[in-house]
């Protein structure tokens, strides 16, 4: 039998750049599986022959990003070329029905050719063992370089869903996300350079541009005034000091809290009031989900798989809320921390799950400190006294309104608070507890924080209601908060 | 359609394994303790399963276990050791 040769072609693969047939065939023969979106059967012959260890060449006759999305979804992950209409190749090869394999020598020509899904035929051709799995044999579906005009164009478009690729691209966080196409990434970028370098981000030790923060913001569903607050955030996380890398690997519960002071909260609608931590407000919502997103996406600590925490926490999706400075008897957070008041700072804070603690009955100040710092003695384990990290307090107006009527300012809270929490150690000395309570005599006093300086607080919530809460540390991370200056306001 | 990736899509190149020892005999084996709580008894262990089998050892310990080690441990295990064990987890 005298052999064809088969038809050169030139076609983009998924991979990036351009393949011909006879760089293909150049180290030897190259089996070529012709296939499409919607066949079945293609699905099928992707996958036991992907499972079987066949080497092969997947020519899809379908666009570029939708060859992509079967690929991954059939986990093949050899050479992907995609052919849109009007499908040449596939009219040169005279294919009239998909999956066709076509086996190709060095020297280009075409040795053998099996029609639909046969094992037995195409382990003949190939050589290698397949599945005796049933089905055996099951026949294919027209190639789409049969279809009439009318056809290709009611298909036109129809087999691809851009938000359900954004999940099989993994580019989400479990919610449906706005695919950061190249034109919403530039205005989110809103002329700024995407190519500059903001830090290199574990576990993944990937490069965190201007550009992949952008990428991440879209996702995220940011407007791009939102943005310089997510690159200050995104520079936050990346002080050494705060150790994002262990915290978006650990088993502990831990997400990154972002807390937001100055001007930049009213321009861009940032809510530190009713339902301040969420949900209800857009800028709160996704400011904190894009910097989460940069943590599981770019940073590579994505939950299940290098992210190893044990629960999780509702705040991992994005936690970002305004300190309410109007509702506020106190300075606010970035004025204690030296900026001027002036100033649009973010500060983040590796935190658990907040716990809520509720007091409506307080009728002195030190009876209200005790309540909240009582609430903050039950966190990261009962017995663990001290912490020896950050308790960030979310207090209500009308805790914050109450202390200041009775007289007491900010500073005067935090050391009441923090010398009221004291336990004796005999009655720490059970389940998890620290080293210092093992060692302390049965009746010396512990306190639940090392210094005061670790209690932290901010003003946020409703008019109504006297509902405080507090978010418990990231114990071992040896993380401190951060504060960074938002680098522009649009 | 064109979209913007969230991920570094360098491709890494792997590094090659060093090659396995024939023999623990005589290899220094550097024991890195990474600071959490009874680490050092799993090493303990190793090391005295280590010393029986004629390997020399000695042991280095992380500043803190949620934390990259420090640049000299790392290069005080390259300069000084043949072979690395690490006590990870509790």
């Amino acid at each position: 039998m005298s052999l064809t040769a088969a038809p050169e072609f030139s076609l983009a693969s998924v991979g990036g750049g351009v393949f011909g047939l006879s760089e293909l065939h150049a180290e030897g023969p190259v089996l070529l599986l012709f296939v499409s979106e919607e066949c079945p059967t293609c699905t099928l012959a992707l996958r036991r022959l992907s499972s079987a260890g066949v080497p092969f060449v997947a020519v899809f006759e379908d666009p570029l990003e939708v060859a992509a999305r079967v690929a991954r979804r059939t986990g093949f992950s050899g050479v992907v070329l995609a052919e849109p209409a009007p499908y040449e190749v596939s009219q040169a090869y005279s294919l009239v029905s998909l999956p066709t394999a076509v086996l190709v020598d060095r020297d280009g020509r075409e040795t053998g050719r099996v029609v639909g899904w046969d094992a037995e035929a195409l382990e003949s051709l190939v050589s290698i063992p397949l599945t005796r799995e049933a089905p055996l044999r099951k026949p294919g579906c027209a190639a789409k370089n049969t279809y009439d005009a009318d056809t290709l164009r009611a298909l036109d478009g129809a087999g691809f869903d851009e938000l359900e690729d954004m999940f099989e691209r993994g580019w989400t966080d479990g919610l449906p996300v706005v695919p950061p196409t190249v034109e919403r990434v530039r205005a989110m970028l809103g002329g700024h350079d995407g190519d500059e370098l903001l830090g290199e981000m574990a576990p993944a030790l990937a490069s965190v541009t201007l550009e992949r923060v952008a990428a991440c913001a879209v996702l995220a569903g940011c407007r791009p005034e939102y943005f310089p607050v997510v690159v200050a955030a995104v520079q936050a996380v990346l002080e050494p000091s705060f150790n994002v890398g262990g915290q978006a690997v650990t088993t502990q519960p831990c997400g990154q809290i972002v807390v937001v002071n100055g001007p930049v909260r009213d321009a861009i609608g940032l809510n530190g009031s009713a339902g301040a931590l969420g949900p209800g407000w857009r800028a709160n919502m996704t400011i904190g989900r894009a910097l989460r997103l940069v943590v599981s996406l770019t940073g590579g600590g994505f939950p299940g798989r290098l992210d190893r925490s044990t629960l999780g926490n509702p705040g991992k999706v994005g936690l970002c809320f305004a300190e309410d400075e109007e509702a506020s008897p106190w300075e606010p957070l970035h004025v204690s921390l030296g900026f001027p008041a002036g100033r649009s700072v973010v500060t983040v804070f590796g935190a658990d799950a907040p716990l809520s603690v509720s007091d409506h009955r307080s009728l002195e100040p030190l009876e209200l400190a005790r309540v909240l710092g009582e609430a903050a003695g039950a966190t990261w384990s009962p017995t663990w006294w001290p912490l020896g990290g950050t308790s960030l307090f979310a207090i209500c107006p009308e805790h914050a309104r109450s202390f200041a009527q009775w007289g007491w300012d900010k500073e005067r809270v935090r050391s009441e608070m923090f010398a009221a929490v004291r336990r004796p150690a005999g009655s720490l000395r059970w389940g998890e507890t620290t080293p210092l309570v093992q060692a302390a005599s049965d009746d010396s006093l512990v306190d639940k924080w090392s210094r005061p300086e670790d209690i932290v607080l901010v003003v946020a919530g409703g008019e109504a209601g006297r509902f405080s809460a507090v978010f418990g540390p990231c114990l071992g991370m040896d993380t401190e908060p951060i504060s960074k200056e938002v680098p522009w306001i649009t | 359609m064109d979209y913007v990736s969230p991920f570094d899509e360098r491709r890494r190149v792997a590094e090659p394994l060093a090659p396995r020892p024939v023999s623990l005999e005589g290899a220094r084996v550097a024991l890195l303790d990474i600071n959490k709580r009874r680490g050092d008894e799993f090493l303990d262990r190793i090391e005295e399963l280590l010393r029986a089998r004629g390997a020399v050892t000695f042991r280095l310990v992380k500043e803190i276990f949620s934390k990259p080690a420090a640049a000299d441990i790392v290069r005080r295990i390259a300069d000084r050791g043949d072979l690395a064990v690490e006590g990870l987890a509790d």
